[in-house]
Parts: structure tokens; C-alpha cells; sequence
């Protein structure tokens, strides 16, 4: 197994995804920064409570964690799906508040300040709306380049969407904002829902997860239902697509999937409002265009569907 | 044999434009009722010309050609025109000498609309330009979708990147308004996108195979294929042109030559992304309504059925369509349709496909004898 060979220093931009939050804390070959938080699953607000029980329930409550804006770029009430991650954005499992507080800086200064601090050597896993990576990134023009890797999960490249054809829900939730990152120059790496739905975690996964000694299995199992459930109501799938963990993976064992370099432009008008798109470079433009003269950033290509799945479920049923 | 199915083909020639009204005029499955004329590869007036010179040249003078609009449907006068494509007057800059016929009186959306009422449910529309005159025909008749017997059309670019841009495939870029009424009108449309015309290639050796022919439209071709094959020299880096405007009209001679999958689609209108195609299949449901839920659906064109089996010089591992052979093509009889499979293509193709949604994946591998031998390569 490939181990990443030096301690990597890294935030995770969250939304409140559990599992990823946990599996970061599982792998103790990474250092978690902080947890900065987004509207997405559930409110800002909501995201800010669940990261700091998180990181109670993985055992580190000394990590920071950094309010994010509670509104897109453009402004306007955030789209959160509480149908699909229930109102409290962990399942309807309603637990007790936390007893740590969030930091009184806000995430683009935390993710700017902590950037700064270690330069080159810092990576940020995405999980929600990107609206404070471009916050980051329009307050401080250097930041894009000084931050190691951006992991994204976004997007929804040559394939549907789960907002609606078109559009992904991370992107969606704040076009502005991704199209801001996506051209600002940094090491991008970003994982589409095309990537993320060719893995799932079936009943039977679930239920080994449930009968395992995992640190956290219990936990992850009983807020997994209601997204389970929304599962089978939408897509048919007796299951879950792991989307956060998938692009977790991406961050620790890029070698598990293959990329296709190009640059990528977000739509933000019209019936496709928030649609990914990337030029695959196969033809030379005779005149220039949206897209010409950004840099390109990786988009997950191909991924080894196995092998992801072994290592997720290595590390949440680790003890 | 059954009557032959009458079809108007809405053209803007062009040099594939010029290869389809060929290939249509020598189709006995098909009889050609108008030529009408668009803005695209070259201006309106211009294509108009050169639909009545490419009707002389076939001695088919018979033939009515309407001239249709010269702007968007939006009343947009400044039109993207491919002149770098296939020459200043689109016919590869041989300056041939001009028409003796002219176009009739009427405009090509009245022309469109008076047919599809003379003959309900009979007459095929092969649309191989920008959508405005179709557009136009269901703006002046709000029953043409219905009597329209079915509009073919070139155009979109269907989860894989434009040719005007990476957003837009150029024909819906030409006026995306238009297209978006014709894919959301409830007429029995059929689009095939650049997804499908790319895996149809004429290579050199197809072409030196052409110049060998006595035919008459051989003959012709040869001359002024030149620009259009130095084109995509320098845009694709390729030996070899893709065939779009053929692949169209034969998807309307011969349905049964390609793979086709039902949706809705739908064309962005504005943005970066202005003339996007955007296909739902409706297999996933949302938990909003969208702009996509409620609205007809068309087809649109997967494959490039595998027929025949042929080998074409080297470096074609597959032939897809052949259907004119090479017999009748050397005794001068049929102008040309050679179609072989570039390889390198085909393993771009399949590879956007992969990373596709798995149910359109699965409709794939069911489907096409021609993607399962490409993934069978891929994966060997």
C-alpha cells in the first residue's frame, strides 16, 4: 500500500460529512489543520454545530473549527438539502450540542492566515460549496499559489447531475464561487459525481460496517439511514453513494484513480447554472473562447472502484 | 419497394453539405421535395446559391430551393459563420460559376410549413444547419410539430466537448433559441450530435480511393474536399474528415443504421456555455421539478451501427457503415459513403462514455456491437 511518504498538513472544508470528517481523523498520516464549515447538507450555522461534535466524537476536540459564510457569493438564502441528510444534516439523530466553540475567525481569514503559515505545504479538502476558497482566494491573491492541493468534490463532468441534469449540488450551491476557484490557478484535483456514483456501499456494506468493531461504525451506521433511504426514494440504489469518502480517497490515494488534465469552467446563467464543463483539449480553437488562457486542473478520469471501496471501508471499521 | 420518403433538406453548403445532397439525390429510398437555405458554414444568400449550383451540377434543376432566414430567431445579426472551414464560398474555394436558376418566392419556413400540410405526417425535414427556419415553421404554424412527419437533424454535441467551443457544437451555437424551441416542440425529432458524426471519418486513403472513380459527384467532391481536409488537419491534427452532414442524412434514409436513446433536451441560451445540448434521460428523478421535467422528448443518436464488417487501409480497425459499397462507388454509380472507424477516435469516444452515467453506459454496451469491440480493445 501506498502511504503518503511525509506528514501533510491539510484543512478540511466541510459541510458536515461525517464520514470523511472521521476517516481524516483515522489516518495518521495527515494532520488536520482545521475543519472550516459550509451551507450545503444543512445550514452554515447547523454544519458549524456537527463539525465540533465531530471532532468530540473522533476524540480531538482541540481542532479548530472556522465558521464559514452563511450565504453564496451572489447572496441569497443558501439551497441546503435537508431531504436527503434530514433536518439536523446527520440523519435526524438530533445529538446533544457541543460543548467546544468555533474559533472567532471567520474561514476564508482562518484558510488564509493558516495557508500563509505553512506555504506549499498545506491541502484542502473540499466538501460543500466553494464559496470560502473564493472568499480565501479574493482576499489574498497569493493564496492559490501557496497552498499544496485542493481536493474538490464537485461537478458533474459529460454526465447528469443530482440537482437537476445539469448540475451537481456542490457547485450548484455556489457557481460563482467554483468558477472563481476553478480558474484561480491553484493545484486543482476535483472529483465529480461521475466518479463518485460508479462506487457505492450496498446494504450489506452497511450492515458489515454496523456488526464491525470500527471506532465509529455504530455512530456512521445510524446517521447513514435516513441518506439510505433517500437513496432508494431517488436513484433506486438499496445504498449509498459514498461521495465524500470517495473524494477523500482521491486526497490520500491519488494512485487509486486516474485524471484527464483540462480547464474547467462553471456556468453561471441560464438552465444550466451550475453546470461543470471541461475542455478536453482535443481541438485546437481557432479563436479564443471561455475557456482559453486558464490553467487546467485535474478532473478524476477513471477510478479503481475496488480497491476505493476496500480502503474505505478499511478505515471506518479500523478500531 | 415502399414510395420513397419525401424529405427537405435545410442546408447551408458547405462541402459536407454538398457530400448529403449527393448521397440524398442518389438514396432511391428518398425523394428530395426542396432544398431550403440557412446561415452557417457560409451567409444565407450565399448558401442559397450554392444550393442551386449543387442542383445543376446534378442535373436536378427540378428541384425548388427556398431561401430562409438571414438572421436568428431572435432577429441576432451577427452570425458565426465556418467560412474558415470550408472556404469563402463554402464550396472550397473553386469559384465555380453562378447559378442559372433562382429560389422561389417563398421564404423556407412558409415553404417547410405549405409541404408538411400537403402531405401530413409524410415529410422528413433533414436540417443540417442552425434550427432558425424550423423554428420559424413552428412560430408560423403552432400544428407543424404535429404534422411534420420527423425533423433530422445535425446537431449538439452530447456529453462530450462542442467544436465551436468546449461548450458548443456549431450548428445549435448558430442560434440556440431556435434550437431550444425545435427540442422542446413535441415534433418527432432525431439529433445526431458530434458525439456520433466524429466517429465517422474519411480518411485520405478513403479519398484517394474517391479520386480513382469516374463518378461524377466523385469527381467533384475530389476537388473540393482540399480545404476541408486541411481544416481539420490543423484543428484535430487528423488525416481525414469528419462526415457530419452525411452521417445526418443517413440516419433519415436508414434509421436502422444507427443506435438512438430518448430524452429531453434542452440548449442553454445564454452563458459560457450558450448553445450547450443537455440530455436527460429521465431514468434519475430530482427532488425539484426542473427545466427539463415535462417537456417532450426527442432522440438522439448513440452509434454508428455496426452493419458491416470492412477493413480500410490501415490503421481502421473496424469499418462501421458501409452503406454504399466500394463496387458501386468505383463503377461511378454511387457518389461516395465510405465510412471507417479512426481508432483513436472511437477510443475517445468510448472513453467519455465510461466515465458517462451508468445507465446511459449500460444502453451503450446493450446496444452497439461497435462499443463492446472498442471496449474489448481497451481493456485487453
Amino acid at each position: 500500500m501506498v502511504i503518503l511518504h511525509e506528514m501533510s498538513k491539510w484543512f478540511l472544508l466541510i459541510t458536515d460529512d461525517s464520514m470523511a470528517i472521521l476517516m481524516a481523523f483515522q489516518t495518521p498520516e495527515l494532520e488536520v489543520l482545521g475543519l472550516t464549515t459550509i451551507f450545503g447538507n444543512a445550514t452554515t450555522e447547523n454544519a458549524t454545530r456537527n463539525a465540533l461534535l465531530l471532532c468530540e466524537i473522533a476524540g480531538c476536540p482541540g481542532v479548530p473549527v472556522a465558521e464559514g459564510s452563511p450565504e453564496p457569493l451572489k447572496g441569497g438564502k443558501p439551497r441546503t438539502c435537508d431531504f436527503i441528510h434530514g433536518s439536523d444534516g446527520l440523519g435526524n439523530v438530533f445529538l446533544p450540542p457541543p460543548k467546544a466553540k468555533k474559533i472567532e475567525k471567520s474561514a476564508s481569514e482562518f484558510l488564509v492566515d493558516k495557508v500563509s503559515e505553512y506555504p506549499g505545504e498545506v491541502s484542502i479538502l473540499a466538501l460543500g460549496p466553494l464559496t470560502n476558497l473564493a472568499l480565501a482566494i479574493k482576499r489574498d491573491s497569493s493564496f492559490a499559489s501557496k497552498l499544496k492541493r485542493v481536493v474538490i468534490l464537485g461537478g458533474a463532468f459529460f454526465a447528469l447531475g443530482n440537482v437537476n441534469p445539469a448540475a451537481e449540488a456542490n457547485i450548484y450551491g455556489d457557481p460563482e464561487a467554483a468558477d472563481i476557484v476553478f480558474t484561480s490557478g491553484a493545484n486543482i484535483v476535483v472529483v465529480g459525481i461521475n466518479i463518485t456514483t460508479q462506487i457505492k456501499m450496498t446494504d450489506d456494506d452497511l450492515h458489515e460496517l454496523r456488526q464491525s468493531k470500527g471506532r465509529h461504525a455504530q455512530f456512521l451506521s445510524d446517521i447513514c439511514k435516513f441518506y439510505r433511504d433517500w437513496h432508494v426514494k431517488s436513484d433506486g440504489v438499496y445504498g449509498i453513494f459514498p461521495h465524500d469518502p470517495v473524494s477523500f480517497m482521491a486526497l490520500v490515494r491519488p494512485d487509486l484513480f486516474t485524471y484527464k488534465k483540462g480547464v474547467v469552467r462553471v456556468e453561471t446563467q441560464g438552465i444550466c447554472l451550475g453546470h461543470t464543463l471541461m475542455d478536453q483539449g482535443l481541438k485546437i480553437w481557432n479563436s479564443s473562447n471561455p475557456w482559453s488562457s486558464y490553467s487546467p486542473v485535474s478532473v478524476a478520469w477513471t477510478v479503481n472502484v475496488d480497491e476505493v471501496l476496500n480502503q474505505i471501508k478499511k478505515l471506518l471499521m479500523k478500531p | 419497394m415502399a414510395e420513397p420518403k419525401k424529405i427537405i433538406i435545410d442546408t447551408d453548403p458547405g462541402i459536407d453539405d454538398a457530400m448529403a445532397i449527393f448521397l440524398a439525390l442518389r438514396s432511391p429510398e428518398v425523394e428530395v421535395i426542396g432544398l431550403t437555405t440557412i446561415y452557417g458554414n457560409v451567409y444565407t444568400t450565399l448558401a442559397t446559391r450554392n444550393a442551386l449550383h449543387l442542383l445543376e451540377i446534378a442535373g436536378r434543376t427540378d428541384i425548388p430551393v427556398a431561401e430562409g432566414s438571414h438572421v436568428t430567431i431572435t432577429k441576432g445579426t451577427k452570425l458565426r459563420i465556418a467560412d474558415f472551414v470550408h472556404g469563402a464560398d463554402g464550396l472550397g474555394n473553386q469559384n465555380f460559376p453562378p447559378p442559372k436558376a433562382k429560389p422561389i418566392a417563398e421564404s423556407a419556413a412558409a415553404f417547410i410549413v405549405q409541404q408538411a400540410n400537403l402531405y401530413p405526417g409524410k415529410v422528413t425535414v433533414v436540417a443540417l444547419g442552425p434550427l432558425t427556419n424550423i423554428a420559424l415553421a413552428i412560430e408560423l404554424d403552432p400544428a407543424f410539430p404535429k404534422k411534420i412527419g420527423q425533423i433530422v437533424l445535425l446537431g449538439g454535441a452530447f456529453a462530450v466537448n462542442g467544436n465551436v467551443n468546449p461548450a458548443a457544437e456549431a450548428n445549435i451555437f448558430g442560434d440556440p433559441d431556435a434550437a431550444d424551441v425545435v427540442f422542446t416542440s413535441g415534433a418527432d425529432v432525431l439529433a445526431v450530435g458530434i458525439n456520433v458524426t466524429h466517429q465517422v471519418v474519411l480518411t485520405d486513403a478513403d479519398r484517394d480511393k474517391l479520386a480513382q472513380s469516374d463518378g461524377k459527384f466523385a469527381r467533384y467532391l475530389c476537388k473540393i474536399l482540399e480545404v476541408y481536409f486541411s481544416y481539420h488537419h490543423d484543428a484535430y491534427s487528423t488525416r481525414g474528415v469528419y462526415l457530419h452532414d452525411p452521417t445526418a442524412l443517413l440516419a433519415a434514409v436508414n434509421p436502422s443504421l444507427m443506435t438512438y436513446t430518448e430524452g429531453v433536451v434542452r440548449v442553454q441560451t445564454n452563458g459560457i456555455t450558450r448553445g450547450l445540448t443537455l440530455f436527460y434521460n429521465k431514468q434519475k428523478r430530482f427532488g425539484e421539478v426542473t427545466e427539463w421535467s415535462n417537456k417532450p422528448t426527442v432522440k438522439v443518436a448513440v452509434t454508428v451501427g455496426c452493419s458491416h464488417r470492412c477493413e480500410i487501409g490501415h490503421g481502421a480497425a473496424y469499418g462501421l457503415i458501409k452503406y454504399y459499397d466500394w463496387s458501386s462507388l468505383m463503377n461511378g454509380e454511387i457518389p461516395l459513403m465510405v465510412v471507417s472507424c479512426f481508432t483513436i477516435h472511437m477510443n475517445q469516444q468510448s472513453r467519455v462514455a465510461a466515465v458517462g452515467e451508468i445507465a446511459s453506459v449500460q444502453f451503450l454496451l446493450q446496444k452497439s456491437t461497435t462499443l463492446r469491440l472498442t471496449l474489448e480493445q481497451l481493456t485487453c
